[in-house]
């Protein structure tokens, strides 16, 4: 059979497989199993609600169907095979404890054990553990380098592999597939709030989208800046790898289950909550809520190990004449991110760990009735989510930063305060979390403070910007796609960030909170801080990566659509809100005079969805067939663009020494780093 | 996208650059385990506030010394690996790991049976249980962790795999348990000490 | 330098242009409190700074795309300059100056929005999935709607149930959750008569959409009589409505009572199963019950399953409903929701 065909019919019998085990599963966790294919008689509305998780279901197991027959001994498919018995294990072992404690059979707790140990057959089946099983038993396990022996070196790519530049790519990639998923989500709750009234989504399946919607897209955020950080970090510090490789992919493989156990939640009655998961109403949701916290706590443990690695690796690995101000300023932006992902993490984790424990354990932490108190959940959870948002934007700023200067042909104004302004804003971001909980009912001896607090995040970040516009000032400014991309982040995110102190001040928030204002703010700013600089850097690094230039127009197209589109939507969003309009409502009152503006931010959104999919294929097409691209078509300073696309396996043929500064375009003579002159010298000029 | 090239790593890490790297890894984590320790004793105070459960003083008094007394003796091994004293090694250690399955015994055998937040033992469960059962359940798994690490570190030692010039994953395990006294070092007073005693006694 | 004043001018034209433009209190809702005045002022005033800092970083932004776009053929770098201390000092400085007043301000407002006044009307607000409702102890009355007397000062007390809620009437402009466990408060002066609505700002799970109850701001003297009828104490004035109100209107006041009392939250008019079951063709026909038996929802069981909802369940459903309905409905209500139930066939 050839392989399209072992494909093929991988797909069709997991597809099929999905399907049926997911009936099994509904009636195990006590869901009527028939009644979950209504007729299409019975309307749009229950057929619709009762195919999209079979339908999920279908494509998921049809997805383990298709590694399979691609080739059974790629890691991702040996993985998820893994992941299955991991699941049946955990039913298992949580039932006979159940047992042994003279408990009979309960739904919950065994999809809570299955899905606590999937994650672990997961890591197993790819053969992320098996280096460090074998030093518990005292063997030696060389590093490895280069595709597995034997094997085509795409193969690389599908399984656990110790390169940055391919764990790299291995995380943007999957970012790129979830932003997908979660972008999808988006344009079918987005169609439902079209018009008023119900059109085809159940309360509970709109409830549903949106979370997962709004845990996606951040898990996505959180890939891509992995994908960024490692690929690029190793190459800027001039290091042949990051500092502990198999824990870098590690922690990469770690994600791929956790996002699986996240969409899992669908399957169980999904989660009604949002992706903040208040208690008590996610102790009281159904069984899919587990599904997401664990997926979460998982996914947390991830950013925690990549994290450190990445710091490890920026305070160990520098090239001999790098001192800390003179690393390129992403590299700055990645520390101190990191620093906040190593220790915020762990709250996120703790709180969901607490409501799992409450749900399968019948703890009381949020439940007044046993003397807990439902607002701790809310100080654990921000205690890591607003730090979050700072997660999501520093990386992307710090790409704003470095590609101005490139684009500008002159210095990065106020380099240190640039770098300094983001470790500020790491920060600061620690002590703002209760900005979030002013209509909560918090005293206002402890939300006064924090007012005071979060709109001193304003200063910092204002450095940010008036530095970009020093930068700009007087240069040479051209504008290939990723400019583009640049200079309409800055846009998004001052609409983003502007919006940020009425939030924060407290008498205005009260009428704002949970509005659509709010939805609007963190849109502008996780689009201006992330996704507009996440598809810059993806388009400036492109020719490095695949040693191929993008198609410009394409880029421009992409651009233009991404940028009108994301700029009608999210002002649009904001002033619903401000009259009125509510967040996570399935369906809005037509007394509000919002209907013409939701059906101006779906097609906003609609245009948005568009804009991206052309990226992709850009990025796509090009990778295969696009022209050959120079070394350094931008003329950048930066190491990594002095040696060949793509990069070697290990990066620099030799060490190199810094011995100038990263942006001094402009002063004639001055060189960043020295290569040995086989490798092409430093040049400020661009090639083309 | 990566080019095949075989060659091997451009400037290979040093040995001792390795060991740099592992330990400021190893510390950094433990930073990161910080904050899930304060996360955890901020909501403990959070929920009782100036109060605790009433606990068995002299139980509680023991599992503290046990944990105390196996940190000096995992101090004690990882010397005597660096002297190359594989006897004295593995003999401390062997202590540490009795003390720390102890502690396990003590917290989890006798404080969850016994504790008058029990409901078996016709006490209150109410949110008295759930925090003691969630700090000392948290810290236990971590005493866990730490008893199987050094379980296979003293496997390795006995196989003879450290050494004077190679102990760092000796250092490691014992890092790692002091560690975790010292997480036992704040739970215990905010256990046992802390606040007013609410509740039926012993 | 001349780069200096063209980028001041343009910056300074655009602002005073969308100044001149825009009204951002206009974007608000109609302010229908006293505390709403100082809200849309500090609103008001966020967006004047935000549409001068807006254009302050795109008007330069756009300057420099034009002036300093780089010239066909040219492969040259920019001017050399890469610091300016004086400068960052400044724009650090400005900045925190803004935001230390603003949120000066922002305290002073609080302090204004949530002041204590010494008539005030204390209504107890219970909030359920998914329904609210409203108590008077000053009165001893409840209700299903919130009504209130304009220009004097309701103390609220927000209790949850179950889950969190939040209290949230846009034209008031405040917003305060229910909390499970704990008692919440928030003060509102309505100041314009009128009918709004409270929304339920926080998820609270499959109903939390349709989460709506009615809130009127009255006259004193017509809030005064709305006491008296749901005391019961009302008595018509001389030549007052004569004949009492006719079917029709009865079945109008059951179904507007229907909606505001939450009940359309989980019962559907077109057959669909929500939270509850659907009331297409309710009346008459015969329920099978979670017991086992069956019964015919004739008024009396309707009735029943109106003000004691537990005690009889519906086969296929749970224990959802609100039991406080007995509560907060005038028996004369109840009839009418139980004749608007009858004409849904
Ligand atoms: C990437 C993500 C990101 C970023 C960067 C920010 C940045 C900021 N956010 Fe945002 N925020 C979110 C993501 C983000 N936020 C999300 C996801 C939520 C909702 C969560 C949920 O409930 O689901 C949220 C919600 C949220 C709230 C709670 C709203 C509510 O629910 O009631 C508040 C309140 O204070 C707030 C404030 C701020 C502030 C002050 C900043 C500041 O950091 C902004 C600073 C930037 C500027 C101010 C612009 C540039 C500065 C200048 C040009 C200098 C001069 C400026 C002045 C003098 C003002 N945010
Ligand atoms: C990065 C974060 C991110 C991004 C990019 C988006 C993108 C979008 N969001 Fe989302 N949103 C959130 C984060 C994000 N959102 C969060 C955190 C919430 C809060 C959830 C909650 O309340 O709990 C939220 C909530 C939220 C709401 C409020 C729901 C509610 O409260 O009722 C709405 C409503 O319109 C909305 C709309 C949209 C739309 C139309 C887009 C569009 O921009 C989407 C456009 C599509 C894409 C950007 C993806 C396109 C990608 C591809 C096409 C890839 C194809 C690739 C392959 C095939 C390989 N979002
Ligand atoms: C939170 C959801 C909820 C709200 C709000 C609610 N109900 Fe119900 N209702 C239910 C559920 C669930 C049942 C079925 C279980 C039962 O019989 O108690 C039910 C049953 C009923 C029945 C019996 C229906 C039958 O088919 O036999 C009637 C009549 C009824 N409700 C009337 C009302 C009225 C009138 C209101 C508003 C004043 C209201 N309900 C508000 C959830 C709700
Ligand atoms: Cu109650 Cu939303
Ligand atoms: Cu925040």
């Amino acid at each position: 059979m050839s392989r399209t065909s072992r494909m093929f019919l991988g797909f069709v019998v997991g597809f099929v497989a999905g399907a049926v085990l997911l009936t099994v599963m509904r009636a195990l966790v006590g869901l009527s199993p028939l009644a979950a294919i209504p007729a299409l008689s019975a309307g749009f509305t229950p057929f619709f609600n009762a195919l999209a998780p079979l339908l999920s279901a279908g494509l998921l197991l049809g997805a383990v169907g298709l590694m399979l027959g691609l080739d059974p001994a790629l890691g991702l498919a040996r993985g998820l095979v893994g992941m299955a018995i991991g699941f049946v294990l955990g039913i298992l072992l949580t039932h006979f404890v159940r047992l042994g404690l003279g408990l009979g059979w309960d739904a919950e707790s065994a999809w809570v054990g299955g899905a606590s140990l999937a994650p672990i057959g997961f890591l197993l089946g790819v053969g992320a553990l098996s280096d460090w099983l074998k030093w518990t038993r005292g063997m030696h396990t060389p590093e490895q380098h280069g595709p597995p022996a034997g094997r085509p070196a795409w193969t690389r790519y599908f399984g656990f592999d110790q390169n940055h530049k391919v764990i790299g790519v291995q995380y943007t990639v999957t970012g790129i597939l979830i932003m997908g998923v979660g972008g999808t989500l988006a344009m079918i709750f987005r169609t439902e709030l079209a018009a008023v009234g119900r059109q085809f989504l159940s309360p509970d399946a709109f409830n549903t989208y949106i979370s997962l919607h709004g845990i996606i897209m951040i898990a996505s955020i959180l890939l891509g800046i992995g994908g960024l950080a490692n690929y690029l970090v190793p190459l800027m510090l001039g290091a042949s790898d990051m500092a502990f490789p198999r824990l870098n992919g590690f922690a990469f493989w770690l994600t791929v289950p956790s996002a699986i156990l996240i969409i899992m939640a669908i399957f169980f009655g999904g989660w009604d909550t949002g992706w903040t998961g208040y208690a008590p109403l996610s102790v009281r949701g159904p069984i899919g809520i587990n599904f997401f916290m664990i997926g979460m706590f998982y996914f947390g443990f991830s950013s925690i190990l990549g994290s450190l690695n990445l710091i490890v690796t920026t305070l160990k690995m520098r090239a001999p004449g790098m001192n800390l101000f003179r690393m390129p300023i992403f590299v700055w932006a990645i520390l101190s991110t990191s620093l906040i992902q190593l220790t915020a993490t762990q709250f996120i984790g703790l709180s969901f760990l607490m409501v799992v424990l409450e749900r399968n354990l019948q703890m009381g932490f949020f439940n007044p009735a046993e003397g807990g108190n439902v607002i701790l959940f809310q100080h654990l959870f921000w205690f890591y989510s607003h730090p979050a948002v700072y997660i999501f934007i520093l990386p992307g700023l710090g790409i704003i930063s470095e590609l101005l200067p490139v684009f500008s042909r002159k210095p990065l104004f106020g380099y240190k305060w640039i770098a300094l302004s983001s470790m500020a804003i790491a920060l600061m971001g620690f002590l703002v979390w209760g900005h979030h909980m002013f209509a909560a009912g918090i005293e206002d001896a402890l939300r006064v403070p924090f007012m005071y607090s979060t709109m001193l995040v304003a200063v910092p970040t204002g450095v940010k910007f008036f530095s970009w516009l020093g930068t700009v000032w007087r240069g040479k400014l051209f504008f290939p796609t990723p400019m583009l991309f640049v200079l309409a982040a800055i846009a998004v995110f001052l609409i983003g960030g502007l919006t940020g102190p009425p939030l924060a001040t407290i008498s205005t928030d009260l009428h704002l909170h949970d509005s659509y204002f709010v939805v609007g703010h963190f849109h502008a700013t996780m689009f201006g801080g992330f996704v507009f600089p996440f598809f810059a850097a993806l388009y400036f690094w492109f020719p490095k990566i695949t040693g191929r230039m993008y198609n410009e127009r394409l880029g421009q197209i992409h651009w233009a659509l991404q940028t009108v589109g994301f700029y009608t939507m999210s002002l649009t969003m904001a002033r619903a809100g401000l009259l009125g309009m509510r967040r996570r409502i399935v369906d809005y009152d037509p007394a509000l005079g919002v209907e013409g503006m939701q059906l101006i931010v779906t097609i906003a959104g609609y245009i948005i969805f568009l804009g991206v999919l052309i990226g992709v294929y850009n990025l796509w097409i090009s990778a295969k067939r696009g022209q050959v691209a120079a070394i350094n078509p931008w003329g950048s300073r930066s190491p990594e663009w002095q040696i060949p696309s793509p990069i070697p396996e290990h990066n620099y043929a030799e060490p190199f020494e810094v011995v100038g500064d990263p942006y001094d375009y402009g002063l004639p003579g001055s060189v960043y780093v020295n290569m040995s002159p086989s490798r092409g010298a430093a040049a400020s000029t661009p090639a083309h | 996208m990566t080019a095949e090239a075989h060659t091997p790593p451009a400037g290979g890490i040093s040995p001792a650059k390795r060991l740099q790297m592992n330990r400021l890894g190893l510390w950094l984590f433990l930073l990161s385990e910080t904050f899930l320790f304060g996360g955890i004793l901020a909501a403990r105070f959070y929920l009782w506030g100036a109060t605790r459960p009433h606990l068995d003083q002299i139980l509680g008094l023991s599992v503290t010394a046990m944990l105390l007394v196996s940190s000096f003796f995992i101090n004690r091994a990882e010397v005597a690996i660096k002297h190359d004293d594989r006897i004295e090694f593995l003999r401390s250690t062997g202590i540490t790991i009795l003390l720390g399955l102890l502690f396990l015994v003590g917290v989890v055998g006798l404080e969850w049976r016994t504790a008058p937040v029990n409901p078996a033992t016709g006490g209150e469960f109410g949110i008295y249980g759930d925090v003691l059962f969630f700090m000392t359940g948290m810290h236990a798994f971590h005493v866990l962790t730490g008893v199987i690490l050094l379980g296979v570190v003293a496997y390795l030692g006995y196989k003879g795999h450290f050494h004077a010039r190679n102990f760092y994953g000796v250092e490691a395990a014992a890092i790692y348990w002091h560690f975790v006294d010292l997480v036992w070092v704040f739970f215990y007073p905010a256990l046992y000490l802390m606040g007013v005693a609410v509740g039926p006694g012993h | 330098m001349k780069h200096f004043i063209n980028v001041i001018l343009l910056v300074l034209a655009l602002t005073a242009l969308l100044l001149f433009l825009t009204d951002p209190p206009a974007w608000m809702p109609l302010a229908a409190s006293a505390e709403a005045g100082p809200v849309d002022w500090l609103f008001g005033l966020h967006m004047d700074v935000i549409i001068f800092l807006y254009v302050l970083v795109n008007g330069v932004l756009l300057y420099a795309v034009v002036a300093f776009r780089r010239k066909p053929g040219d492969t040259g770098d920019g001017a050399y300059f890469h610091s300016n201390t004086r400068l960052e000092i400044l724009w650090t400085v400005l900045p925190l100056a803004v935001v230390l007043y603003f949120s000066y301000l922002g305290l002073g407002v609080l302090r204004q929005t949530t002041a204590a006044a010494a008539d005030e009307l204390e209504v107890i607000v219970t909030a359920r999935q998914w329904s609210w409702s409203f108590e008077y102890p000053d009165y001893g009355i409840a209700a299903g709607e919130l009504n209130l007397p304009a220009g004097r000062k309701a103390h609220l007390v927000l209790r949850a149930e179950d889950v969190i809620h939040s209290f949230w009437v846009p034209e008031f402009r405040l917003k305060q959750d229910t909390v499970p466990g704990q008692e919440k408060y928030l003060r509102i002066t309505p100041t314009e008569v009128g009918a709004y609505k409270v929304r339920c700002a926080e998820l609270c799970g499959t109903g939390h959409a349709a989460m709506l109850a009615p809130v009127n701001v009255l006259p004193p003297a017509e809030f005064d009589i709305w006491v008296q009828k749901r005391l019961g104490t009302y008595v018509e004035p001389e030549g007052g409505a004569g004949e009492g109100p006719g079917e029709e209107d009865i079945v109008a006041l059951g179904q507007q009572l229907a909606q505001a009392n939450g009940c359309i939250a989980c019962h559907s008019l077109d057959g669909s199963k929500l939270v509850g079951p659907s009331w297409k063709g309710v009346f008459g026909r015969t329920e099978a019950l979670e017991d086992g038996s069956s019964i015919t929802a004739d008024e009396a069981y309707l009735r029943t399953a109106i003000i004691d909802p537990g005690s009889q369940i519906v086969a296929g459903f749970a224990n959802l409903m609100p039991a406080n309905y007995g509560d907060t409905l005038l028996p004369s209500e109840i009839d009418a929701i139980i004749a608007y139930l009858k004409t849904l066939e």
